[in-house]
This record gives structure tokens, sequence and C-alpha cells, in this order.
């Protein structure tokens, strides 16, 4: 007798209209939605070897894999989004059945229908703000009196004074560099802010994920009206030439799935 | 719109470690799992995830809570 592989249910996201499954039909094995009371999860077939509970813990650590599957998650979520509103699941939100999907989509109904009322007609956004520490840090020593001046006084003094002197310098050019990523950054977060109905800021992310030579200082999500879009890009790309010349870099990618905007209230979900 | 905000057609490690396999609705229930553990990935790109937590704490943590979202 053959043993047939153990399929289990895999959830993208949740609609309350009708999804259109055909262009991203071919981005997942049987791709169907399951209808429960006004809502619709898209949802997948994986196997078992590969998703049950030991093999993703094996297969997460495989870089290529995750990046793989990981997009594909975003690509089918990003077709469906096209034509409908959407909430998009984490990847690797697994059920046994579809029944096991049905029985979920009637415990959160509401709380999904609330979720999906208040992303209507929005998009999310998202703002990456990168500094070069090193270009900030000359453009300060070259402007500062304060700084100058202890250069200046480095230049007349003994050597041992000289050292001490040095070492006040670094640090009032490493506080200046401080005090103006913090103030670059809340700047930009607070005029985006503006012009968005929800923002939120993410933990920095380190070089080895950014794959950049320059440092994140802000990593930041909105929620914006589809009217208010074109002037939340106008004002990014502002951002983005206004500071140029100092070192900091911006980053405007969008519109995403709202990722950032759907979480369940605290004593329901367990979002991150 | 600008050029430069177009999002890149590949959907980069860096989108997928801060979006796809951080973020999204997550449920607990009748589900065989329904967390995908990041920490595993930060282990395949052998970075620890303290070293983002320090980073933060070296920018003197520049956004206070009230800005922040409930999370």
């Amino acid at each position: 007798m053959q043993m047939t592989e153990r399929q289990l249910v895999y959830l993208y996201c949740v609609t309350e209209e009708e999804p259109k499954l055909r262009e991203v039909e071919c981005l997942a094995d049987n791709l169907h939605s399951v209808h429960h009371k006004e809502l619709y999860g898209v949802a997948g077939d994986v196997e078992d070897s590969e998703f049950g509970e030991e093999n993703l813990k094996r297969n997460l650590v495989d870089l290529e894999w995750v990046k793989a599957k990981a997009t594909a998650h975003e690509k089918v979520i990003e077709g469906i989004m096209e034509d409908t509103c959407v909430i998009p699941f984490k990847f690797g939100t697994l059920f046994n059945t579809n029944d096991g999907l049905k029985a979920m989509l009637e415990v959160y109904g509401e709380e999904f229908k609330t979720i999906l009322g208040e992303l209507k007609n929005k998009q999310e956004w998202g703002v990456k703000i990168y500094c070069d520490i090193q270009r900030l840090k000359s453009g300060i020593a070259d402007r500062q009196p304060e700084i100058l001046e202890v250069e200046n006084e480095i230049k007349s003094s003994s050597v041992g004074k000289a050292y001490f002197l040095k070492k006040k310098k670094a640090e009032l050019i490493e506080q200046a560099v401080n005090k103006k990523i913090n103030q670059y950054g809340r700047e930009s977060f607070a005029l985006l802010k503006d012009l968005s109905s929800a923002a939120r800021i993410n933990r920095l992310l380190p070089k080895e994920v950014t794959e950049r030579e320059d440092d994140m200082i802000l990593n930041s999500a909105f929620l914006v009206d589809n009217d208010s879009v074109h002037d939340f890009v106008s004002l990014a790309n502002s951002l983005k030439t206004r500071y140029e010349d100092a070192g900091f870099s911006v980053d405007c990618t969008g519109p995403w799935p709202p990722y950032n905007f759907c979480s369940l209230p605290k004593s329901r979900g367990q979002n991150g | 719109m600008d050029n430069i905000t177009v999002k890149s057609k590949d959907v980069t490690l860096l989108e997928v470690l801060d979006r796809v396999l951080d973020k999204g609705v997550i449920i607990a229930g009748d589900i065989v799992i329904s967390v995908a553990d990041v920490d595993l990935i930060y282990l395949g790109l052998k970075v620890l995830l303290s070293s983002v937590e320090t980073m933060e704490c070296l920018r003197g943590a520049p956004f206070p809570s009230p800005m922040q979202e409930a999370t």
C-alpha cells in the first residue's frame, strides 16, 4: 500500500470580496479560497515534509528556502490585493484541513470584518531611513563652532593636552551626530505621520539584513489613504533630497499588503 | 510617481524579514503551526537579534513609546 504525503492548508490572506485567484494560481499548489460567512480565506496546499513543525524548523535556517517561500507568500497576497482589500497573515500560518480554517474564520470573523473596514481605500507604505555616519560626522566636524574651537585649541597645545582635547572633540562629534540623527528621524516621521491615518515604528535592522553600507536609523510603516498617496510619496521624495548631502538616504516603498496594520485586539491575537 | 519610490520587483531579504516573516496576523487556535520562528532565520544569517538591540541602544532609542503604535 502506498502512503500518500500528508497535506497541510497554508493560509495567505483573508478577504471580504471573493478573491480572484487566476493571476496567482501558478504561485501555489492548489490555490483555493475557503468561504465562510462573508469572508474568504485564500489558501494553498503544502506538504508536511516541508511545513510540518520539525521540518519547518529545519527549513527556516536555510535562507534560500526561506526567501523563495516568503517571496511566493508575498506575491500571492500582492496579486489578490490588486482587486480587493486583504488581511495578510504571517508566513507559515497552517491548518490541518479547510475545516480548521473555517473554524478560525468563525472565531475571528467579526474582528476581521472590522479590520477590513478600517483598511478600505488605504495602502501600506514603508519608509526606511539610512545614514552614512562617516559622512555625517565629517560634515558636522567642519561646521560646528564648538568643535572648530577645540580643533584650534589642539593645534596650539602640548602633546599631552592635545590628546585629551582630541578625545573631547570625538565626544562632541559623537553627541552632535546622535542629535542630528534623532532630529532628522523624528522630523521625518512626524511629517509622514501627518499625511497618514496610522503610523508604526519598527525595530532597526542590522547591515547583514539590509545589505547596505550605511546604518538604518528609522524603520517605519504608514497606512495612507488612497487620496493622500501622491502627497505622501512627494513628501518622501522631498525628504530624500533635503538631507542627501548630509549623508541621509530615504527608502520609500509600497504599496505593501497591510502587514503592519492588521493587528487583532490584544486579548485575541498575538501580533508582533 | 517618481521612479525612486517604485518598489523593486524582487522581494529583498530585508523585506522578507521585515514584513512577510515578522508581521501580519498571527492567530492561535486549531492550527498546526502559527508562528514561524524569525529567530531561526536570523540564525541562518548568523546574525543575533541582540546586535539589533545594541544598535538601538547606541542610537539612544530615538523614538519613545508615545509615537509607537501598540504592538
